[in-house]
């Protein structure tokens, strides 16, 4: 079950403070990388909600935030909407997608699933790209960040734009620590260690599958609308699934079932990706040997690792036997 | 257009063709999974490396010898692969393999940029197979015909392999139950070697008879993977026979979806895919009844 230990709330506190003061301070090119950031780990947190802690691994993930991404974009250019009723449209449109891959899919598990949702997910990225309502190949441009002028917030500026993205990822992590704590969460887990006991108490095992991962497609559209709005452009590539799988590999790096981990790992990656392709443009390479390594290491990623190395340093055990004996 | 009997044989034979280079592909790929439980994303990487290898090998040997020697280049990666790698993760569940062999697929790609670059590399169909032939009316490439005829070839070796010997026998039983196999005194571990390599192998052929097809290129293994995983899981991961559906399945909706129902085609690979998943989750053949 997932919990708020000291050392998960110091670092949620520390990624807080300093996301924020780092917005603060930073240059164009630093508050687009936060940006990025800020989208990516909205997008690792839904992952991590449904694979860390329902074992439900999913390759469809970057189709979600790509329906997201387009439904607002189609939403708010072509039907004209605002932007706000366009980004509840379309989270709503990936939420409800999302529930009917996670209905279909729930009876497989394991590598069946995996499949599945690749199967899925290659459906809404081959649709979008054929389709000539979503200017196939050459993606739709003009998607607009919403309009905040009238209180004194203007999001084209990239500072603003940042905070704004920065508040979603907490938004974010609030809606989906709920998720696990509440009924629904225990049951997920409950499924995920032993689906037939969860049965046999009589859970609806699908349902609480599907709702799931409902919650989770709907952060992943919500990801992509702050893609769309982002670069105010958006691609077949983001359906790709390639960008599930870089999601996924962000959710190994920083820690699979940790929620706090993906924070981490969403980080590292971008970082490292600016970092190391100022470098070499082989920068896939060095991503892919550090990923083999950390699952060969069978470490739960850096903030397991972190976490796994505070546990043993903890003086509580001795304390408690300590009592135990007084 | 569809009244005419040459479009149907024309486009019958693409299919085959097509089916033929997947069959080549998947069967590793599959068998690899039945026996050992291990999914390998990089069994298109590993396709990728044979066509370069064919490529290069071709500018000094000649075709031929890129055709022998490629298969024979990419198993041995496969046994170092398999040896660093594999044997390894073989216990650690589908999603760590997914991952590193995920990983591996990253490292595949940037190493062939860096040792072949990223422009796209073409090599001519050999003179023997060069040309066109009459077929029920229509002109068709010889070498595509070497394709079908090539895919057939293997897909005989195998069966009589696995149906008509002893290790065949002792594959099966693999298959079956690895640990009742090895109980019985069969040498799990050496044959789970032997089976990669060989998966490795033919993956390395698929790439050196595709390659004067196809232009050569990085991320060859990437687009050739997912029809390979489409292939394997509708067929049944794990069977001979799954892997033959699975790749004519793909290759005829794929090249009549294409001309039949342009607007479709590609959506309705994965909604057939989406479909044998809800109802047959095992896929239309698995290996275990």
């Amino acid at each position: 079950m997932f919990t708020h230990t000291p050392l998960r709330l110091t670092t949620l506190a520390l990624l807080a403070a300093g996301s924020l003061s780092y917005a603060y301070i930073a240059g164009f090119f630093g508050l687009e990388i936060l940006a990025e950031i800020a989208i990516l780990a909205i997008l690792v947190i839904a992952l991590d909600l449904v694979a860390g802690f329902g074992g439900m691994v999913s390759l469809c993930h970057g189709a979600l935030l790509g329906v997201g991404a387009y439904a607002f974009t189609v939403a708010a250019t072509e039907a004209g909407l605002p932007a706000l009723p366009a980004m509840l449209l379309s989270v709503a449109l990936s939420s409800v997608l999302a529930f009917a891959i996670g209905a279909v899919c729930a009876r497989s598990t394991g590598i069946y699933f995996i499949m599945a949702t690749l199967a899925f997910g290659q459906m809404a990225y081959s649709f979008v790209f054929q389709s000539p309502l979503f200017g196939g190949d050459d993606g739709l441009s003009g998607a607009p960040r919403p309009d905040l002028t009238a209180i004194g917030i203007d999001f084209t500026d990239s500072r603003a734009f940042a905070v704004y993205t920065i508040l979603l990822v907490a938004l974010s992590y609030l809606i989906a620590s709920a998720t696990l704590r509440s009924g629904l969460g225990r049951s997920l887990v409950g499924i995920h260690h032993n689906e037939k006991r969860l049965r046999a108490l009589g859970l609806t095992v699908w349902r609480a599958k599907a709702t799931a991962f409902a919650i989770s497609g709907a952060l992943a559209g919500l990801a992509g609308c702050l893609a769309a709005q982002h670069t105010q452009y958006v691609s077949p590539g983001l359906l790709s699934w390639t960008v599930s799988g870089e999601a996924l590999v962000v959710v190994i790096l920083g820690g699979l079932g940790t929620l706090v981990g993906p924070l981490l790992g969403a980080i590292l990656f971008v970082v490292l990706k600016h970092e190391i392709s100022a470098i070499t443009p082989y920068w896939h390479a060095i991503v892919g040997l550090i990923l083999i390594a950390v699952v060969m290491s069978r470490a739960k990623g850096v903030f397991g690792f972190i976490e796994a190395r505070w546990e043993a340093r903890s003086p509580k055990p001795v304390v408690k036997e300590a009592k135990a004996d007084a | 257009m569809t009244t005419d009997l040459g479009f149907w044989v024309l486009q019958t034979l693409n299919a085959l063709q097509l089916s033929m280079l997947l069959f080549l592909l998947s069967v590793g790929l599959t068998v690899i999974f039945g026996l050992m439980h291990f999914v390998n994303l990089a069994h298109g990487s590993l396709y990728a490396f044979g066509a370069y290898v064919a490529a290069t090998l071709a500018e000094t040997l000649g075709y031929w010898g890129g055709f022998v020697l490629a298969p024979l280049a990419v198993a041995a990666l496969g046994a170092v692969l398999y040896f660093t790698l594999i044997r390894s993760q073989r216990r650690a569940g589908p999603m760590a393999q997914v991952l590193v062999t995920f990983g591996l697929i990253f490292v595949a790609v940037d190493a062939t940029r860096l040792i072949w670059g990223d422009l796209p590399i073409g090599i001519a169909v050999p003179a023997l197979l060069d040309g066109q032939i009459a077929l029920l009316g229509v002109e068709y490439p010889v070498y595509r015909l070497f394709i079908i005829a090539l895919g057939l070839a293997v897909l005989a070796v195998l069966t009589l392999i696995l149906t008509r010997t002893q290790i065949g026998a002792m594959i099966r039983a693999g298959v079956d139950n690895d640990q009742m196999a090895a109980c019985l005194g069969i040498n799990v571990e050496r044959m789970f070697f032997l089976v990669f390599v060989v998966g490795c192998a033919l993956a390395g052929l698929a790439g050196a008879v595709a390659a004067p097809v196809l232009s050569v290129t990085p991320d060859m293994g990437l687009q050739i993977l997912i029809p390979t995983l489409i292939v394997i899981v509708i067929g049944g991961l794990g069977s001979l026979k799954g892997a033959v559906a699975g790749a004519l399945i793909f290759g005829f909706v794929q090249t009549f979806g294409a001309v039949l129902l342009p607007t479709l085609s590609s959506v309705l690979i994965y909604a057939l895919l989406a479909a044998v998943l809800v109802t047959r989750p095992e896929g239309l053949l698995p290996a275990k009844g």
